[in-house]
């Protein structure tokens, strides 16, 4: 994938833009810069951090307006005063949706005083990412409006992603945080608080609102409740058995998830799935995209009170649940995928089981609309409602479905495509006003696409193997090992041993349901990732979520979240 | 089937003892005839969090059709519901939550833990998550999987039934013990196994049995062997 989806790194003497113009502008202060596997990474001093970022957002010919991600690493390897110095790293990633280019910024922080200056005055999504670094790492980010505890809870004790924090060591709450605001003595105004057990929270999601009358005059959300951890798991794993801890980020489209992390580690080991595994994993990837839409829209309606084309369009997820049971022998948590390939071949009449559920797709789909893209109730529930600026998008990092109902035709399918997706001919759809209506007619549009794109993998099938021939990558076929002592040697190294990559670190990214998945691979050249930190997209929407209601109904709230598509697993992980 | 055909006799045996005059009258307990109406008027609520959540939904949904089973009114509101089903990973700051949802169910009231996170944890054995909803509130019906299929939730249900119809419910929490003896959550496992000893020697003092030993049903030995007879 390596090759496919990045741009070619710079021939040599010859600069990337963001590195040049950093250099010029800092100086001294930029520490270094570093390009592996086409990711370009730049490491400046804590002093022009701040500098540093809002640089790459304005000048012209870098234009890094898209906020992605930023995040807590703890390089601890040694106890000694030299190793203790840089001890933190702080890692953020940009992106231009002008220039189509990603960089990474990172910079430093010695154990002794973790400080580094906030972002939120550059980026309006820094917020919450940076209070997840202090929660998690003890990073302390001098300037943040509210720099508290994120993930886990107030009887928390200690910043559990730092290194020498014991995987299991828990710590118990007895009573949950009653008020998440103040409310003024003599306020008129009443506080209500929603979630996190509310239909329309999705069980994970707590929101409190003081209310002036039926209008949200102020609203703070709290997250977390499904903070189950997978970045701390995924250090005592080993690649592949991360495979299943990815499916449940986003478990409405899990076989997405996994897709993205086995390019992620094959962009790291620098090699490449053969191209019916490529295939498949497209088609199954657009499969899983309309089963995502379908729960997005469908449990958006319920919300509304309409559960009749909830449950017209189920029909389709049970049908695709069925195509995934007869691939890999699981409905919802699939863990197909493997590094290299796909566990796998697909089942012989795969094509005709294909087809039969695309036409079931195209039936819901086709209902659905007609039950509600004119119905009056539906749309007087979402046009106008819930509006979000271009621009504003981007600070707050949004991407996928949501940003393109904000007008910015950013699909990581068409601008880095990754898996073959430059063979297949789709649209991308956008959307005017950035309201839920627009956020519903993108879906809708996009599983309509997905399955042209599926159409046309179908038709160009590639014959093959489905993983990769490389002992140290792929177990060998089960056939083999048991009749063949060199294979069972291989099978059980490869098991005892784990992959192992070459020290360096990636950003896979790919387009998930939700917007662009990405995934930052720390390798230190063991089994075991030093630091996976996913990006992920809803993380960055639902964090704009509650500057979007206030000021609106509280039922318009209701309407907004919803289309938001916002997945605990993947919001808190 | 109404509940008047069924008092009539219609589906029932007219030879059965206390069907009389051909089945048009029925006598029988009070008891007998609430326990049936609950059975078959089961009102579930969803305590969804996560994946279980959406394979919940399947089951509600058109193809599973939980309303077969006579459990179809969903509540979100505990104190409307008499069956919760926790339905995916419950971490600790979700905790109280789930309990004080769980104390406003009124009596009598039965909990399906569903799947592997809700039942121990699952593989998430780390600083966040609670190892089993055992350890708060009472479980009646644990349900395997990662997720559960469908089936299995059926039959979840039907075993709910079935014990409403023998007038069962758990009423504390079977793993509240491991919560106090192991430096409360305690995952590591030889940590674990240390407390136990240790609460296992103090309850020998005493005179007690080790906690947690089942006294496991004996097979009756087959006498005469028909295979090797
Ligand atoms: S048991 Fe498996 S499917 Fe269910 S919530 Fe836990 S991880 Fe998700």
């Amino acid at each position: 994938m390596a090759s496919a989806t990045q741009e070619p790194p710079a021939a040599s003497g010859v600069e990337a833009p963001a590195a040049r113009v950093l250099r010029a502008e800092l100086g001294p202060q930029l520490r270094s810069v570093a390009d592996f596997r086409g990711d370009l990474a730049i490491t400046v001093e804590r002093d022009a951090w701040v500098r540093a970022a809002s640089l790459l957002r304005d000048h012209p010919q870098l234009d890094f307006k898209l906020f992605l991600d930023l995040c807590g690493v703890d390089q601890l390897d040694d106890d000694t005063d030299e190793g203790l110095r840089d001890r933190y790293e702080v890692v953020l990633h940009l992106y231009s949706v002008t220039h189509k280019h990603h960089v990474r910024l990172k910079t430093t922080a010695p154990e002794a005083a973790p400080d580094v200056p906030t972002l939120t005055g550059v980026y309006k999504g820094a917020n919450w990412f940076e209070r997840e670094a202090w929660d998690l790492y003890g990073i302390r980010f001098t300037g943040h409006p509210k720099l508290e505890r994120l993930l886990t809870h107030d009887a928390f004790v200690g910043h559990p992603m730092r290194k020498d924090y014991p995987v299991g060591q828990r710590h118990v709450l007895k009573s949950p945080k009653v008020q998440l605001m103040d409310v003024p003595a003599d306020s008129e105004h009443l506080l209500v608080n929603i979630g996190p057990s509310h239909p329309a929270m999705h069980g994970t999601f707590r929101v409190q609102a003081l209310m002036d009358g039926e209008t949200i005059a102020a609203c703070e959300a709290e997250i977390g409740y499904m903070h189950r951890n997978f970045e701390k798991m995924a250090e005592v794993r080993t690649y592949w058995q991360i495979i299943p801890y990815t499916d449940r980020l986003n478990y409405c489209s899990s076989f997405m998830n996994g897709h993205g992390w086995a390019l992620a580690v094959e962009k790291l080991l620098g090699i490449q799935a053969p191209p019916r595994a490529e295939a498949v994993r497209v088609i199954l990837s657009e499969f899983s995209r309309i089963m995502d839409h379908i729960i997005a829209i469908g449990t958006n309606v319920v919300d509304l009170g309409a559960i009749t084309p909830f449950f017209v369009m189920f029909r389709a997820r049970e049908d695709i649940y069925e195509l995934l049971d007869a691939c890999c022998g699981a409905r919802l948590t699939v863990s197909y995928v493997r590094i290299g390939g796909l566990a796998q071949d697909v089942p012989e009449d795969f094509e005709a089981r294909c087809r039969r559920v695309m036409k079931s797709v195209q039936e819901v789909v086709d209902q659905a609309d007609g039950l509600l893209t004119r119905n009056p109730i539906f749309t007087s529930r979402f046009k106008d409602v819930g509006a979000m600026g271009k621009d504003e998008a981007l600070s707050w990092g949004w991407v996928g479905p949501c940003l393109r109902g904000s007008g910015v035709a950013y699909d990581v399918r068409k601008d880095h495509p990754y898996s073959g997706y430059e063979q297949y001919d789709f649209d991308v759809p956008v959307g005017t006003v950035g309201d839920c209506y627009d956020r519903y007619l993108v879906r809708m549009e996009e599983m309509r696409q997905s399955l042209r794109i599926i159409d046309q993998a179908l038709r160009k099938l590639p014959s093959g193997p489905v993983i990769v021939d490389d002992k140290k990558v792929a177990l060998p076929p089960k056939s083999e090992v048991y009749s063949n002592i060199e294979a069972l040697m291989n099978h059980f190294k490869l098991v005892y041993d784990g992959i192992l990559p070459p020290p360096g670190e990636v950003y896979g990214y790919t387009e998930g349901a939700n917007g662009e998945l990405g995934y930052y691979i720390v390798s230190r050249g063991a089994k075991h990732p030093w630091r996976v930190k996913v990006r992920p997209p809803c993380f960055n929407i639902y964090q704009a979520f509650p500057s979007m209601i206030t000021g609106a109904l509280l039922a318009d709230a209701v309407a907004i979240i919803g289309g938001l598509n916002v997945i605990a697993g993947e919001l808190d992980r | 089937m109404g509940l008047l055909d069924l008092l009539k006799g219609k589906y029932v045996d007219p030879t059965y003892p206390g069907v009389h005059a051909g089945g048009d009258i029925i006598t029988t307990t009070v008891d007998a005839v609430v326990k049936w109406g609950r059975r078959s008027s089961i009102w579930p609520m969803p305590f969804g969090t996560a994946c279980c959540a959406i394979e919940f939904m399947a089951l509600t949904a058109s193809h599973y059709d939980l309303a077969r089973f006579g459990a179809e009114v969903l509540r979100f509101s505990p104190r409307q519901a008499d069956l919760m089903f926790v339905a995916g990973t419950i971490v600790d700051k979700e905790a109280p939550v789930l309990k004080t949802i769980y104390d406003q169910m009124p009596d009598p009231k039965w909990v399906i833990s569903m799947g592997v996170c809700a039942s121990s944890g699952g593989f998430y054995r780390s600083y966040h998550v609670m190892q089993g909803i055992d350890e708060i509130i009472p479980v009646d019906v644990y349900v395997p999987g990662c997720p559960p299929s469908p089936e299995a939730l059926v039959a979840a249900v039907m075993k709910i039934q079935e014990r409403i119809k023998n007038g069962e419910q758990a009423k504390s929490p079977q793993g509240a013990h491991r919560l106090g003896i192991s430096g409360e959550g305690a995952i590591d496992r030889r940590q674990r196994r240390a407390a136990w000893q240790q609460d296992d020697a103090a309850r020998a003092a005493e005179g007690l049995p080790p906690r947690g030993v089942l006294a496991l049903r004996v097979l009756p030995t087959e006498t005469d062997d028909h295979h090797h007879g």
